[in-house]
């Protein structure tokens, strides 16, 4: 029987109890969502006993659909103060939903100054004592819990680090990979501090005895999932050895700069002239460089067939950090105006030890070099100050709370935000599909929200109608369908696949019909995106939230943006055409 | 001179080539040549290119006429990650007048 844990961290019991009707059929983002909605008082502070941490498996997560194992993660966020959903990819979630564990509830605060760690297995939730693994790295942290636990093949790791602990808005909810790398985020929205306010470290998933993910209809199921491999096997992009197993999502590093819009020294132009020393070109030659061979990369979970996961090497050949994403690459590197692999690896990996968010540090190491804080491009300069995060100093607790409080810190105009959450790597003013997601996804300044690169507009003004009605309603189905992808448990790059081949979305909604019993098709898809969209709103309506809100900053409308020159200049009415 | 940007697999056509650095080929447009033109002049083949083309930073396609761009930029078939369904290159590069 499908069930939840219900964590209570204010009398330590943790207690399974059935999944309510009205959550029928909903999992992932859909899940987490419609209970932050329905449990958590919208203008509650987010790290009082209040809000609720909610982790849920999607749909299809723990079985064999493939490239699914990815686990929803939601709270109201302390760094925006908005409703919150992040995913992460790791074998945690399918080991959850293999106990049959629809989601995960950690309600109320601890009291005192102990921490605790909770291991989830087929009959119960049991509370450890934790304080032994307060205070250190991450991976240090995992080793630790690995050995006491049973390794890599018995058990998966969700923790928080540092960050997490000093309950700082850019901290992350780290998961493990496949080796038991502390190295798989659901990252942004500072979620890691509600674990932290709560004094909750880990929760580890020990799926011994799990009687696995119950399916409806076998046969409408394997062939739902069949559908969906041959597309990720076929299409260049997701193939073995395609783009993202060969480069990794760093293969956009070049394409976003060639149009113009990777964003460089904290937004202040779109074409960095380092790009093709960070870019997947970069990370695959360097690697064989210095291994003597070609490193096509891993999984980051079971049953992933993009594998689009790296892992960057010394010079003398020894592991540096996995993984140098696009996001983190760019973060960690063009926007802060720095184009040395190693020293962005190196910073990527004390966010992993730290428990830190990359895009979100990156934009705040940016924002403080705007201020003075330091020089754009001094590599060195910048990992001292993600030690001093990790350290919690005065000033690295302006820094772990992100990029808003930074330039408040530091006096600094230019933020480059929506909602409190730093933008991600794509520039609004050259590709403003993308800066209508950002403007008016629920979530914050989001490129998972709706990948909305649409290049009809990209730098080429003259031909821009701001008042194209096409623009909103984009948007708003990228964002529907997005939506819909988080809930399945599917990784959001299967969308390559999927979208140029039709058999492999028919394969997705067959999977999901497989699993439960229903009959959805593809204009469900968009339903249940647009229900889950307006939950996700109404909960920021009741926080204070208006269309004011879905605006990007002033600076964008004024200051040109190299080297199309390009301001931000879609109208507020088009906007609010989105969530209409 | 243009200075056309090769990525992927396509860096091999490079004249200056760095495996961790920009692989560029420098090169002279002739009047009212097409995109098309120049990569069958260099020996490019059309068969390894995908849709993700650009001409000073603006999505291109072969048709695209050159006027004496300043960066191209082309990437192969196996990296066309931006969604080609949004994209409706421009017939003619942006200085084309």
């Amino acid at each position: 029987m499908e069930r939840i844990l219900r964590i209570n961290m204010t009398d330590r019991t943790a207690t399974f109890e059935p999944v309510p009707d009205r959550y029928a059929h909903r999992a992932g983002r859909w899940l987490t969502s419609s209970i932050v909605h329905d449990e958590v008082p919208p203008t509650s502070h987010p790290l009082s006993p209040d809000n609720v941490v909610v982790f849920s498996p999607g749909v299809v997560t723990g079985t064999a659909a493939p490239t699914s194992s990815r686990i929803s993660v939601g709270a109201k966020s302390p760094l925006t103060g908005t409703i919150k959903e992040a995913n992460a990819g790791t074998g945690w979630g399918g080991r959850l939903a293999r106990l049959g564990i629809r989601a995960i509830v950690v309600e109320g605060m601890a009291s005192g100054d102990d921490w605790w760690l909770v291991k989830v297995s087929q009959d119960e939730g049991r509370f450890e004592p934790a304080d032994e693994w307060s205070g250190i790295k991450l991976s240090e942290a995992y080793a630790s819990i690995y050995e006491r636990y049973g390794g890599v093949e018995a058990i998966d790791v969700c923790a928080i680090g540092v960050a997490g602990e000093q309950r700082m808005a850019a901290a992350g909810v780290c998961f493990s990979d496949r080796e038991g790398r502390a190295s798989r985020y659901a990252g942004r929205g500072g979620i890691g501090a509600v674990l932290g306010s709560k004094r909750l470290k880990a929760i580890i998933v020990d799926d011994s005895g799990a009687e696995g993910v119950s399916i409806a209809d076998q046969a409408l199921f394997d062939e739902g999932r069949k559908k969906v491999a041959d597309a990720l096997m076929s299409h260049d992009i997701t193939k073995p050895k395609g783009a993202l197993n060969t480069y990794g999502t760093a293969v956009l590093v070049n394409i976003i700069n060639e149009a113009g819009a990777l964003p460089t020294r904290n937004f202040r132009e779109g074409r960095f002239d380092g790009a093709e020393k960070i870019a997947g070109e970069a990370i695959f030659d360097g690697n064989k460089e210095r291994t003597g061979s070609e490193l096509y990369n891993h999984p980051c979970s079971p049953g992933c067939i993009i594998a689009c996961s790296n892992v960057w090497h010394r010079e003398d050949g020894s592991e540096h950090t996995s993984c140098i994403e696009y996001e983190s690459d760019w973060a960690l590197g063009a926007n802060c105006g720095i184009d040395d692999l190693d020293a962005i690896a190196e910073m990527n990996q004390l966010c992993n030890e730290y428990g830190l968010d990359t895009i979100e540090m990156g934009g705040t190491i940016a924002v403080a070099m705007e201020g003075g804080v330091a020089a754009f491009g001094d590599a060195q300069r910048a990992i001292e100050l993600l030690h001093e995060v990790g350290e919690a100093t005065p000033r690295g607790r302006i820094l772990g709370n992100g990029a808003v409080v930074t330039g408040r810190a530091y006096g600094v105009e230019r933020v480059p935000h929506v909602k409190g959450q730093n933008m991600p790597a794509y520039e609004p003013r050259a590709i403003k599909g993308i800066g209508m997601t950002y403007a008016t996804t629920p979530m914050g300044a989001d490129h998972t929200a709706g990948y909305t690169i649409a290049p009809e507009i990209l730098g080429v003004s003259e031909k821009l109608d701001p008042l194209d009605p096409d623009k909103a309603s984009v948007a708003k189905g990228f964002q529907e369908a997005t939506a819909f992808i988080d809930s399945t448990g599917h990784c959001l790059f299967i969308a390559f696949a999927i979208l140029d081949i039709e058999s492999g979305f028919e394969g997705m909604i067959d999977e999901c019909n497989g699993v439960l019993g229903t009959n959805w098709d593809a204009d469900d898809v968009t339903r249940i995106g647009g229900e889950i969209l307006a939950l996700e709103r109404a909960f920021n309506r009741k926080a204070g939230f208006t269309n004011v809100h879905d605006r990007l900053p002033a600076f964008m409308e004024s200051e040109p943006l190299p080297p199309h020159d390009a301001v931000w200049d879609i109208s507020d009415a088009e906007l609010d055409k989105v969530s209409e | 001179m243009t200075a056309l940007h090769l990525y992927g697999k396509l860096r091999r056509f490079a004249t200056e080539q760095s495996p961790r650095a920009a692989s560029i080929l420098r090169v002279r447009v002739e009047p009212g040549e097409r995109l098309g033109d120049l990569v069958d002049r260099l020996g490019i083949p059309r068969e390894e290119l995908g849709s993700n083309l650009f001409v000073d930073g603006r999505y291109a396609s072969l048709e695209t006429r050159l006027a004496a761009p300043l960066r191209i930029g082309l990437f192969p078939d196996d990296m066309q990650l931006l969604y080609k369904w949004y994209f409706r290159p421009q017939e003619e590069s942006p200085d084309a007048g």
